[in-house]
């Protein structure tokens, strides 16, 4: 038995989850985490810290294939082990405490993986000011807006739920917090730039 | 006049593709027309896409999250029933096509201890070599310290017995504060008491006199005192193996010891012999005696005789006297592990040192002693006739 071949294939990985193939998404979770739960232990982390690292890492990777943005140079295991370390040593600098001890000796490889953190930031940013928008619109706009663009609920249900006459009025209601939402995000998206 | 939300309703409805196809060529007209509107449009999207992109982010760290959790809780389990995982794996491989990891069964403890030894690796090391480092310094310090506390008194067990004034200095100050506080009015004589002091005694009338090299070791300046009486005096010679020093007193109003009532010893003298010394161990003169032990020195010097006579610091340079009243040494030291065993040079160094000083002819002639005048004297007769040419000797750094 031992450690066995893993039975997708770097392309066929894409593809599937490409195709939102959980069970691909899982294996291939389950696949590397030990590596970077590995350096992130050797490198002064806990459990933990490389678990979010790692979920990180993943997401980054899982945004990539779903933009179908993803041009891959190398497998999935360097590219996520170079996301990852880069977030790591990232966490690591903020922490400071072990700022000085960096395992950063490792050949720089051309993985593309800089440059998507960079973009992986940059939209990090957005949701959170989105997230922070949506605390500060309040009720009922927050459950309506939430319902429908992040929950994928119909505009029935949501009528039913809110209890509005008809789909229209909840349809306006909608827009009006729609506007809502866009001067607050807008200003809160330009503070922060 | 349009709201903005209408304008929100028209977008939505527009990218829906739930126009008809004029209203969306008007749409799309305006658009190409109106920047404003445009701008508009732009913003709504990126509110809209933001929006779903947020609700996809929340969905996509849940899967994540559960994923991990399935993968935590599916790892316990394996690794307490290991058969029956190990038949459930060959199942689940051909289930999921995924591979077995092998995994070390850890406890809660061992976990966290583990967690901390990574988290504070490097930490823990610093201070387990600063310990190390710290606890070597400190025995390395000491040890050094000891051997050089050492060095200039004693070595192997043999000790030199000049003497440190620096404690008596402490407790003759308090005494003269005491004094002082007595007699405010008069001025204490304030003596430096040297540091460190010996015996002496004198080898000629004219001045020369005996004492242990050691006692006189990196001197500046000597003083020779006897009761009231204080001389200035100078090194003439040295030698160091036989840990001799002849000295020479300097005062312009000195005018002789007088007659010496000792003779020196030429030869051997036999085990057995009693002998006695005179020494300044304390302020005052002090007397001892013992027998002559053995003719060879420490670790077999055959340069010094081993006496067992109790001598202490200050005894150093002290004369060596038999019976009769010869002069047979110049007690030098003693070993710390054996039992009384002090050391004294032999006189009849003593006695070619001094000749070979004569014949070189270099400053006063020797005038050495001829007669013995305590012959058939009584102990006590014959130190009142010695003690007035026995000193101390203290020395300046």
């Amino acid at each position: 038995m031992g450690k066995g071949q893993p039975s997708y294939t770097d392309e066929e990985f894409v593809a599937a989850i490409r195709r939102d193939d959980e069970r691909a998404l899982a294996q291939l979770y389950r696949l590397h985490f030990p590596m970077i739960s590995h350096y992130v232990l050797q490198n002064s982390g806990t459990d933990d810290e490389a678990k979010d690292v790692y979920q990180e890492g993943v997401m980054v990777f899982y945004e990539k294939v779903r933009d179908g943005s993803l041009e891959l140079s190398c497998q999935i295991k360097t590219y996520l082990y170079a996301v990852c370390r880069r977030l790591w040593l990232k966490r690591l600098a903020e922490k400071t405490r072990f700022g000085g001890r960096l395992d950063d000796h490792e050949p720089f490889l051309e993985t593309g993986a800089e440059a998507d953190l960079e973009r992986a930031e940059e939209k990090e940013r957005q949701l959170g000011t989105m997230a922070q928008s949506l605390d500060l619109i309040g009720e009922p706009c927050r459950s309506l807006l939430e319902g429908f663009y992040l929950l994928d609920k119909s505009m029935q249900q949501l009528t039913d739920e809110f209890g509005y006459t008809n789909a229209d009025n909840a349809k306006n209601q909608k827009y009006k917090c729609l506007v809502r939402l866009k001067k607050l995000f807008f200003n809160q998206y330009q503070e922060s730039n | 006049m349009k709201t903005e939300a209408d304008y929100y309703a028209l977008f939505e409805a527009y990218r829906a593709g739930g126009l008809a196809d004029a209203e969306r060529t008007a749409l799309e007209h305006r658009l190409a027309a109106d920047p404003a509107l445009a701008q508009r449009l732009t913003e709504f999207e990126e509110l809209t896409g933001t929006l779903t992109g947020y609700g996809r982010r929340l969905a996509l760290r849940q899967r994540l999250a559960a994923i991990h959790a399935d993968m935590v809780t599916e790892q316990a389990p394996r690794l307490d029933l290991a058969k029956v995982a190990e038949q459930d794996e060959r199942g689940e491989q051909f289930a999921s096509g995924q591979a077995p990891r092998p995994m070390l069964r850890i406890s809660r403890t061992e976990q966290k201890l583990r967690a901390f030894w990574q988290g504070h690796r490097a930490t823990m090391m610093v201070a387990a070599a600063v310990a190390v480092l710290a606890v070597f310094t400190t025995l390395l310090g000491l040890e050094m310290y000891r051997t050089s506390q050492q060095t200039s008194s004693s070595r192997n067990g043999y000790t030199m017995l000049r003497r440190e004034v620096e404690r008596i200095k402490r407790d003759q100050r308090s005494m003269n504060r005491a004094i002082t506080q007595i007699d405010a009015g008069a001025p204490a004589e304030r003596l430096n008491p040297g540091k460190f002091s010996g015996t002496g005694f004198a080898l000629t009338a004219d001045g020369y006199l005996v004492t242990s090299y050691h006692v006189i070791q990196g001197a500046d300046s000597l003083l020779i005192e006897r009761g009231q009486q204080r001389f200035r005096a100078e090194t003439v010679f040295t030698d160091v193996a036989h840990d001799l020093a002849i000295l020479q007193i300097t005062d312009k109003d000195f005018t002789g010891f007088g007659r010496l009532p000792y003779a020196f010893k030429r030869g051997q003298s036999e085990l057995g012999e009693k002998v006695y010394t005179l020494g300044y161990p304390r302020e005052d003169l002090v007397f001892n005696d013992g027998s002559l032990s053995a003719r060879s020195g420490f670790e077999g010097d055959t340069g010094f005789y081993q006496v067992s006579i109790p001598v202490n610091p200050g005894n150093s340079g002290g004369p060596l006297l038999d019976d009769r009243g010869n002069l047979i040494g110049v007690v030098s030291g003693r070993q710390m592990d054996v039992q009384s065993a002090a050391f004294a040079t032999k006189s009849s160094y003593l006695m070619r040192l001094v000749d070979s000083l004569s014949a070189a002819g270099a400053g006063k002639p020797y005038n050495l002693p001829r007669y013995n005048q305590l012959g058939g004297a009584t102990r006590p007769q014959q130190i009142r006739k010695l003690q007035d040419y026995v000193f101390v000797v203290k020395v300046y750094e």
